[in-house]
C-alpha cells in the first residue's frame, strides 16, 4: 500500500486531490501543515502532497502562519513532493524564486504548453487544458529547478527539481475538468514506487 | 526512465462505504432517537436511508418548510419519499414565516445564508427537544464544509468547521454520514440504494433555496417571479441533462461606475467588435465568486450586444468565454459576466439570469453550451412577467464565479 497525505492549506481543492489518490487506490488524508515531523513520519508516507489556499505568499517574510509552517515541511521532508497552486509559489521562494502579483491573473480553463514532458508531465504535451484560480504567480524559477510547462499568461506553470523528486505546478490536477489530471497523478505515484524501490 | 507503472482508477466502493458507515452510526447513537433533515434533494435522501439501514425506526425523518422552496415542492417531497420502494414517513414542519421574516431586510449574502442558518437550527432545535432527541442527522456533503471553512460561502447545515459546537448551541449534536463524499459518489451510492432515479438523478437545489438566487433584497415579488421563472428554466432545459439549470433575480440598479464605458472597449475588444456595437452595465448588488482560493464578493456586469451580433455570438460559446475572460481579467472587480438574450422596452424593474453548468462534483463547473434558440425562448416565456424587462445569460464557469449567485 502506498500512503499519501495531503497538506490541507485551506483551499478549495485539497480535499479533491484526497478523492484522486484514494481511486487510484492511495492511502491519504488531510494534514494541517503544522503536523509535527514525528507525527508525519510515523505514518510511513511514501510522498507528499501539498495543495493550494486563499493566503499569498508574495512577502516571504510575512507568510500566514499556515504557509509558514507548509515552508517548514518542504524544507525538512525529504520525500517526493508535489506542491499545487500556492504551495508550487510557496515551493519557489522557499528555494529562492519569486512570486508576484499576476499581470494576468487565470481563473478556469487555461491551455499549458508542454515544455519537456519528463516523467511527470508524459503523455501529456504538446498541450492540455487545464482549471486554474490564481492571482500571483512565479515570476522567477528557482535555481536548481527546470521549467516544464507555461501558459500564454504565466511562464512557470510547472517546474522540477533537477536532481530531486520535486514537482510544483500552478494548475489543479485534481479537478476533473483539467483534461489530463489523473495521468499527472498516475506519472506522479510512478516516480513514488520508484523512489520506494531505491 | 523507469517502466510505466499501470494505476487503475479504481473508484469510489459504495458496499464497502455502506458498511462501514452503517456500523459506525450504531455505535455512535446505541438505541437512541435521532432526526434526520429532509429536504428532498438527492443528499438528504440518501442520508436519511444510510441511516435508516442503521438504525431503523429510531430515525425520524422531518422536512422543514422555509417558505423558500420551489412551487409545490414540499408536498412533493413529501409524496415521493413516502410512496415505496423508500415509505419514509416524513414529518412537514412549516416555518416559512419564521424564515422570511428573519432574512427581513438583509441585502447581502453572507448576512441572509446567516440569518437562514441560525433560524434553521432553532428549528431543529425546538423539534429534537420535541422529541427528546440528541441527534440531528443531515446530507452535508464535501463541498458544504470546504466551502464553509474557506470563507466561500456560509453553507447553511455548517457548524462545527467553523467553529460553532452546535451541543451547547442548541443542544444537540450533528451526524453527517455523507462528509467525505462529493455528489457524483452520492448518486453512486443513491443507485445502490435503489433510489429512483428521478431522485438518484435530481439536480441540486440549495439548502437555503430561492433566497440565494433572489439576489440583494427579499421581496414577496422577486420571490414570485422567480418561481414562475424557475418553472420555465426547469422545463425548457431538463432535456439537456446539465448538472444544473436555473434562473436567478435581481434588481436593474446599476453601478454609476465610470469604469463601464472601459468594460465596453474590453468587451468589444474580446469579440472583435467596434465599441458602438457593445453596452455593458454594472448591477448594484454584489455576487459572489472565487478567484484563487478566495471568497470575491464582487460585481456582476450585464454586456448587450446590437441585436445582429448577439444572433451571431449567442451561438459561438468560445467567444463568449474571451468575452468573460477578457472583462475578469482586467476588472479585478468583476466576478461575473452575463449577457442579454431578451429586453422588453418600458418594462418592470427585474432582470432575470439564466444559469446552466455542466460537473462532475460541483467544485468547479463549465457554462453549458444551451443553445441560443433555446435561450431566446426562455427568455421570450419569461418576459410575459410584467415586472421583468430583461433576461440574461450567465457566461462566467467556477472559478471565478460559482454555480449560485450568492
Amino acid at each position: 500500500m502506498t500512503t499519501i497525505p495531503v497538506v490541507y492549506v485551506k483551499g478549495q481543492y485539497n480535499h479533491l486531490i484526497v478523492r484522486n489518490l484514494k481511486d487510484l487506490g492511495v492511502e491519504s488524508k488531510l494534514l494541517p501543515p503544522s503536523v509535527p515531523l514525528g507525527q508525519l513520519e510515523s505514518m510511513s508516507p511514501d510522498a507528499l502532497i501539498m495543495g493550494g489556499g486563499p493566503q499569498s505568499v508574495r512577502s516571504p517574510d510575512h507568510l500566514t502562519g499556515e504557509l509558514a509552517d507548509a515552508a517548514r515541511l518542504i524544507r525538512q521532508v525529504k520525500l517526493p513532493m508535489l506542491c499545487i497552486c500556492v504551495t508550487h509559489q510557496l515551493l519557489a521562494t522557499a528555494f529562492g524564486g519569486v512570486t508576484e502579483a499576476a499581470r494576468k491573473p487565470e481563473f478556469g480553463p487555461v491551455e499549458i504548453s508542454v515544455l519537456d514532458e519528463g516523467q511527470i508531465l508524459e503523455g501529456l504535451g504538446p498541450s492540455f487544458t487545464a482549471w486554474e484560480s490564481h492571482n500571483d504567480e512565479v515570476v522567477r524559477k528557482p535555481d536548481g529547478f527546470q521549467v516544464i510547462a507555461k501558459s500564454s499568461n504565466c511562464s512557470v506553470e510547472a517546474m522540477r527539481h533537477e536532481k530531486r523528486d520535486i514537482f510544483g505546478v500552478q494548475f489543479h490536477p485534481e479537478v476533473s475538468h483539467t483534461t489530463k489530471g489523473v495521468e499527472l497523478f498516475k506519472n506522479f505515484l510512478g516516480i513514488v514506487e520508484e523512489h520506494k524501490r531505491t | 526512465m523507469g517502466e510505466r507503472l499501470s494505476v487503475a482508477v479504481q473508484g469510489f466502493h459504495p458496499s464497502r462505504f455502506l458498511s462501514e458507515e452503517t456500523a459506525r452510526l450504531r455505535e455512535l447513537t446505541q438505541g437512541r432517537k435521532v432526526i434526520s433533515a429532509v429536504s428532498g434533494g438527492v443528499d438528504s435522501t440518501v442520508a436519511t436511508l444510510v441511516a435508516r439501514q442503521a438504525l431503523g425506526d429510531n430515525l425520524l425523518p422531518i422536512m422543514i418548510d422555509t417558505g423558500l422552496l420551489r412551487a409545490g415542492e414540499p408536498e412533493q417531497v413529501k409524496e415521493r419519499l413516502s410512496r415505496t420502494p423508500l415509505s419514509l414517513k416524513l414529518r412537514l414542519v412549516h416555518a416559512s414565516g419564521r424564515f422570511l421574516s428573519s432574512v427581513k431586510g438583509e441585502t447581502t449574502a453572507e448576512e441572509k445564508r446567516k440569518k437562514f442558518r441560525e433560524t434553521f437550527y432553532q428549528v431543529l432545535k425546538e423539534e429534537a427537544e420535541k422529541e427528546a432527541c440528541e441527534y440531528i442527522l443531515q446530507g452535508t456533503i464535501a463541498p458544504d464544509w470546504i466551502e464553509t471553512q474557506g470563507g466561500i460561502k456560509t453553507q447553511h447545515n455548517i457548524l462545527e468547521q467553523v467553529g460553532i459546537d452546535p451541543a451547547t448551541t442548541y443542544g444537540f449534536k450533528i451526524i453527517e454520514p455523507l462528509a467525505d463524499l462529493y455528489k457524483d459518489q452520492v448518486r453512486t451510492l443513491g443507485r445502490h440504494l435503489n433510489l429512483p432515479s428521478e431522485l438518484s438523478e435530481r439536480q441540486p437545489f440549495p439548502g437555503p433555496g430561492l433566497l440565494v438566487r433572489c439576489i440583494g433584497n427579499l421581496t414577496k415579488e422577486k420571490i414570485r417571479v422567480l418561481k414562475e421563472a424557475t418553472k420555465i428554466v426547469e422545463t425548457s432545459l431538463a432535456p439537456f441533462k446539465y448538472e444544473q439549470y436555473f434562473p436567478a433575480v435581481i434588481e436593474n440598479k446599476f453601478a454609476k461606475d465610470p469604469s463601464t464605458k472601459r468594460i465596453s472597449e474590453t468587451a468589444g475588444e474580446a469579440l472583435g467588435l467596434p465599441k458602438s456595437e457593445v453596452h455593458t452595465e454594472v448591477f448594484e448588488d454584489r455576487v459572489t465568486g472565487v478567484k484563487g482560493d478566495q471568497r470575491c464578493y464582487g460585481l456582476l456586469a450585464g454586456v448587450k450586444l446590437s441585436e445582429e451580433s448577439r444572433e451571431t455570438y449567442g451561438w459561438l460559446q468560445d467567444r463568449l468565454r474571451q468575452l468573460q475572460r477578457g472583462i475578469v481579467e482586467k476588472f479585478p472587480e468583476i466576478t461575473r459576466v452575463t449577457l442579454l438574450v431578451k429586453e422588453r422596452r418600458n418594462g418592470g424593474p427585474l432582470s432575470i439570469i439564466v444559469r446552466a453548468v455542466s460537473t462532475r462534483d460541483f467544485m468547479t463547473a463549465a457554462v453549458s453550451p444551451v443553445p441560443w434558440k433555446i435561450l431566446k425562448d426562455i427568455g421570450q416565456q419569461i418576459l410575459k412577467e410584467e415586472s421583468v424587462s430583461r433576461v440574461y445569460y450567465d457566461i462566467t464557469p467556477k472559478p471565478p464565479g460559482t454555480i449560485e449567485f450568492e
